[in-house]
């Protein structure tokens, strides 16, 4: 039975608001629940398929994917990530879509999640792509960053890697440095992320862009972090 | 005086027009730009005692600022927060604010601190709650934007989402789930709600966006 | 040089459709999306205009401004450029005179455009504390802005008194003034708004309707520390 939802206050500050029947599930990514009605259970827990393809996530990825259920009445649960943006949905129909791994925050029955990481070579786990694969029939919601820009991609696009959102598995992919468009060892202390790394697309399919990214605003906030006391 | 909730939802900030006479009590460092015909004078924020423990228990800046003009003039007020902003025309009641929503009120509306006991503040909502009171309107703001709703019997808020709430809104610290599923999932504590009344939400925290900035480093 | 602003107007972005041998240069860590048809190179100088090079060494203490020269191979190039923060984006034509730029604010600008980032009018620590720099644009061609919130015009005519954190350019026909709001320091330090700046004469102001700063101090405290 397919979810009940309706993704409010679009598109800056969206809000994911979902109507559980009575036996109903939807899984959510960690801290991700604002609000809910005290008919609404929450287990912590990990996933079946998460743990089939951990061994490239790198530390600190978390790994727990949150089950909230109704099971003696309905309830509505809303569901906001962490930073301003906008939510989508997909239906997912037994095909199969490649999440960043930052975009997931909930999916129904139905979809199986599993992990993949594709990297520049040379570079370390935790740049590049940190890829989730969903599969299978069911209602998948991703959240982005800013806006989120579809593009219809006919072999043509370049994608820095930091505001790739989703993709179609029709498209052909590969994760490269861009000599030219990052700074190299110029200014490194300076910058978080810039090395250039993007995605090249090929082939026919589907791109969800996102007009914002972390690695400015790292950058953006870092003079306002407290200072690490020296020991 | 024309006042002007601008570039709702997610910028939202405040174009005064102010005549001759008119005057509007804003936050302290509200002001993003003005004529030079509008002068302010500064005050404490809900008289001496309150200012202190507003700072202090609040986090809420130790002054306000009233603005007035001899001639006409206009001000921009802005809140520090990317989100909504609401006005709220009270009519001698009570309204409790998060700390940091407060942005602006007519200079009849009185500002101050009443004590909101330990569920509060190990929720993290404060020991002291902040609250707006009398005859006029206040303006507050949010982080993202701003979902209201009447609660009836029970509701579970992330605390970090309650911008304000009604007096007749009772708070309660709750685990989210199990105690296992409550650290694990991330969700840790929670607010129950009781109603009858009325509540605000923000569809964004900050904690949800620190959380999420120090993933990254 | 075709430009749309997509996205208004809280997560704006611009989409430049370029000819063969168009350029436009950008802020390293602007792009988002591109074709595949372009050559790209990073400077620290921009083609025609010297001393840029020199402005960019004298802020190496922290200050970030390098730029991508973006050059199309291939007709009907499309680029996909953002800024760092939430707001927006506007497309300003420069005719004549010069456009004042705070430096966060810049986002790109066409080859007919001189920025000269060693602009030290305002003085460097404006931003309570936080160390800022400023871009003068010169010449004839386009110039893309960016906020941190809303941007609102104010045609000045006479004065204005505007928060320092709030000023995203202005047109260099206008005077400005760093100083104090209201009478005494204290009123001033007292009130929250520290340093203002008063503009007179007569001219466009680019105002933001948010505060990096303040945003910042609210959440940077809760973010984990940063190495000494």
């Amino acid at each position: 039975m397919a979810l009940e939802f309706d993704i409010m206050q679009r598109p800056d500050f969206s809000l994911l608001s979902v109507k559980l029947a009575k036996g109903q599930h939807v899984f959510a990514e960690p801290a991700a629940m604002a609000s809910m009605d005290t008919s609404i259970e929450l287990k912590a827990g990990f996933r079946g398929g998460l743990l089939g393809s951990v061994g490239r996530m790198f530390a600190g990825e978390s790994l727990i994917v949150n089950t909230f259920s109704a099971p003696t009445t309905g309830g509505e649960v809303m569901f906001a990530p962490g930073p301003a943006g906008d939510i989508l949905h997909y239906a997912l129909q037994g095909g199969r879509i490649m999440l960043q791994r930052g975009a997931y925050l909930a999916n129904s029955e139905g979809v199986e999640l599993s992990a993949k990481w594709e990297g520049a070579r040379g570079f370390f786990a935790g740049q590049g792509l940190v890829l989730l694969q969903a599969q299978g029939t069911g209602d998948l919601f991703f959240n982005a960053y800013g806006a989120v820009l579809e593009f219809d991609v006919k072999d043509d696009l370049i994608v820095d890697t930091g505001y790739v959102v989703a993709f179609e598995e029709t498209l052909r992919y590969e994760v490269t440095v861009l000599p030219g468009l990052g700074l190299g060892s110029k200014a490194k202390a300076f910058f978080f992320g810039g090395e250039g790394l993007v995605v090249r697309f090929f082939g026919q399919g589907k791109v969800w862009v996102q007009t914002r990214t972390v690695h400015p605003f790292l950058s953006f906030i870092h003079p306002y972090r407290p200072k690490k006391k020296d020991s | 005086m024309q006042i002007e909730i601008r570039n709702r939802p997610s910028f939202a900030n405040l174009l005064v027009r102010l005549l001759k006479g008119d005057r509007i009590v804003a936050e302290s460092n509200a002001m993003a730009s003005m004529s030079s015909s509008i002068t302010l004078r500064t005050m404490w924020n809900g008289g001496f005692l309150g200012a202190i423990l507003r700072k202090i228990f609040g986090g809420e800046s130790l002054f306000v600022n009233e603005f007035t003009t001899a001639s006409s003039g206009e001000l921009v007020l802005t809140q520090p927060l990317p989100g909504d902003i609401e006005c709220i025309e009270l009519k001698g009641q009570t309204l409790y604010l998060q700390a940091g929503a407060f942005l602006a009120c007519d200079p009849t509306i009185r500002l101050g601190v009443s004590f909101a006991g330990l569920s509060s503040w190990i929720g993290r909502e404060g020991l002291f709650r902040l609250y707006v009171r009398g005859y006029g309107r206040v303006w507050f703001g949010a982080y993202g934007g701003i979902i209201v709703k009447d609660i009836q019997g029970e509701y579970v808020v992330d605390s970090g989402h309650l911008v304000a709430y009604e007096p007749s809104i009772q708070l309660r610290l709750s685990l989210a789930g199990s105690f296992f599923s409550s650290i694990f999932s991330g969700e840790g504590l929670v607010m129950r709600l009781r109603g009858p009344g009325r509540i605000y939400m923000q569809t964004r925290s900050l904690d949800g966006l620190a959380s999420w900035v120090n993933s990254h480093l | 040089m075709q430009a749309e602003i997509q996205a208004r107007p809280s997560a704006s972005v611009a989409k430049l459709t370029l000819d063969t041998g168009e350029m436009v240069v950008c802020e390293v860590g602007s792009m988002i999306a591109m074709s595949t048809g372009f050559h790209v190179a990073t400077t620290a100088r921009q083609k025609g205009s010297s001393g840029l090079w020199a402005g960019v060494k004298r802020m190496m203490s922290g200050e970030n401004f390098f730029l991508n020269q973006f050059t199309a191979q291939r007709p009907q190039q499309t680029l996909l450029i953002g800024p760092g923060v939430a707001g927006d984006v506007i497309h300003h034509q420069l005719h004549a005179g010069s456009l004042i730029v705070q430096g966060s604010s810049w986002l790109a600008s066409g080859p007919g455009v001189t920025i000269d980032a060693t602009f030290a009018g305002l003085g460097k620590a404006l931003f309570s504390g936080e160390s800022v720099f400023w871009v003068k644009c010169t010449g004839h061609g386009d110039v893309f802005l960016n906020s941190f919130g809303a941007i609102y015009e104010v045609e000045v005519d006479g004065t204005h008194i505007v928060d320092t954190g709030h000023i995203v350019a202005f047109e260099d026909t206008l005077d400005f003034r760093v100083g104090k709001l209201g009478d005494s320091w204290i009123g001033s330090f007292l009130s929250g708004e520290g340093l203002v700046c008063h503009f007179s004469g007569q001219g466009k102001l680019y105002c933001q309707s948010h505060n990096p700063p303040s945003f910042g101090q609210l959440l940077g405290p809760m973010l984990k520390p940063r190495p000494a």
